[in-house]
């Protein structure tokens, strides 16, 4: 019994970690560019603009805001060619214009629609991997739910991110269990685990006091 | 973790060299030696990660449980050795009794008056200035341990849309050393795991659909929309 739970664990380890280790390297490799504010640029980044007419609006359009406002543009965005997550959208009234921000992990584009004209003139931006590791590390992020994860593939990142925390939720416990079992390790295990308790709970405590 | 009571290909221990032997035994030791070490920090960053994907957890809720206090306080004139925001804030940080990361979330358009954030995990404090009348008052809030968890995921001191500001405290420096070591050390016990599941002939092909199903997912994500879209 005790020897089918080992191996039952030692394999979800591995396969577990086999499973998200792709993700894993995407949030480790993407701390470094968030922690020193830095993007290595590998391709150089393009830019290309195009012009959309005749686009369908909402028409009750100055009613509209947040996230009804985002999802009475998708027809807009739809005919205008532009797929991805919406950010948020300005709504200039005064000159009569609609900039509406939307992101693919590694691409920018920014539509400036004209109410009046009902044209569009649509910026993208390739900003290249490193870029698209950043936008996955921060979505959906803390800022703005009502109007997060309004495209079905960041909202299926999101499942992935929450799968990968709970993943290696599991992956650290039954990795203590494994090495536990292992009689030989436990000392310099337990010295390691101190260790690490002791900087992690120290470093905390003097940025906290 | 390590698989030591795993059965390795047949014959083949005895033919690899002593190096190889080495290196297998040390990967699998620094492996759970690596996790051992990083387990509060992955915790930490884990669940961390998850309460800022989750805003909308109430239990979670920082900002409006916050204590906050209001004081004032007289400042000294400044010394001629003072020079500069950066410096001048510093300053202000010193004889208010105040230590943390500087914010700076306002451009100076009066030179007397002055006004900046200090920030550390769970602490907030809203500094402004009167350099005129040598006075300076202080909003002061104090969030819970939601608070401060969510902050440490996020505490380096910059932030890749704004240069202005750059890491002025040596705490954040350490902080944000210590997140690329546990990024390294992640990254190693990745690897690692890999080179042990390779070394195990009769889990390769199971394990190579798990990790070719992780990674076409995760492919799917980083540039396979893109491509499709």
């Amino acid at each position: 019994m005790r020897v089918r739970f080992y191996r039952l664990i030692r394999d979800l380890h591995l396969y577990f970690g086999l499973f998200i280790s792709p993700f894993v390297l995407v949030f480790t490799v993407s701390v470094f560019f968030l922690v020193h504010s830095w993007l290595p640029r590998i391709a150089s980044e393009t830019s290309t603009t195009r012009v959309a007419s005749a686009l369908p609006l909402p028409g009750d359009l100055a009613t509209l805001s947040g996230r009804p406002l985002i999802d009475a543009l998708k027809p807009t965005l739809e005919k205008a060619g532009v797929r991805g997550e919406v950010g948020f959208v300005q709504h200039m009234v005064k000159e009569e214009k609609l900039i509406i921000p939307v992101t693919i992990p590694g691409r920018e584009t920014t539509v400036s629609i004209s109410i009046a004209s009902r044209e569009a003139t649509i910026v993208t931006r390739e900003t290249g991997l490193a870029a698209a590791l950043v936008t996955l590390h921060k979505s959906p992020g803390q800022h703005g739910p009502n109007i997060r994860m309004n495209w079905f593939y960041m909202r299926a990142w999101r499942w992935m991110a929450d799968a990968t925390v709970y993943l290696i939720l599991f992956i650290t416990v039954s990795g203590i269990y494994l090495w536990y079992v292992l009689r030989a390790e436990r000392t310099v295990g337990v010295i390691l685990l101190l260790a690490g308790a002791l900087s992690f709970f120290g470093m905390a405590y003097v940025l906290i006091h | 973790m390590s698989l030591s009571t795993e059965p390795r290909a047949p014959g083949k221990s005895p033919n690899v060299s002593r190096f190889r032997a080495g290196f297998e035994r040390w990967n699998r030791k620094l492996h759970f030696y690596a996790g051992l070490f990083l387990l509060f920090f992955t915790w930490l960053f884990a669940v961390s990660g998850l309460i800022l994907n989750h805003p909308s957890w109430t239990f979670t809720e920082f900002w409006n449980n916050r204590k906050e206090t209001n004081y004032e306080r007289e400042i000294t004139a400044f010394g001629p050795e003072v020079k500069g925001d950066l410096g001048q804030a510093r300053e202000i940080m010193t004889q208010l009794g105040i230590r943390g990361e500087i914010l700076w979330t306002t451009t100076r358009m009066d030179p007397d008056q002055f006004e900046f954030q200090v920030r550390r995990p769970g602490h907030f404090f809203f500094i402004k200035a009167d350099l005129a009348r040598k006075r300076a008052t202080v909003r002061q809030a104090e969030v819970n341990l939601w608070g401060v968890i969510r902050a440490l995921h996020t505490f380096t001191g910059v932030q890749m849309d704004d240069p202005r500001n750059s890491r002025d405290w040596a705490l954040t420096s350490l902080w944000a050393f210590s997140m690329d070591a546990v990024a390294a050390g992640l990254i190693f016990i990745v690897l690692s795991s890999l080179y042990m599941w390779f070394e195990l002939p009769q889990k390769r092909l199971a394990g190579a659909v798990v990790l070719g199903f992780g990674s076409l997912t995760c492919g799917l994500f980083c540039v396979g929309l893109r491509w499709l879209f």
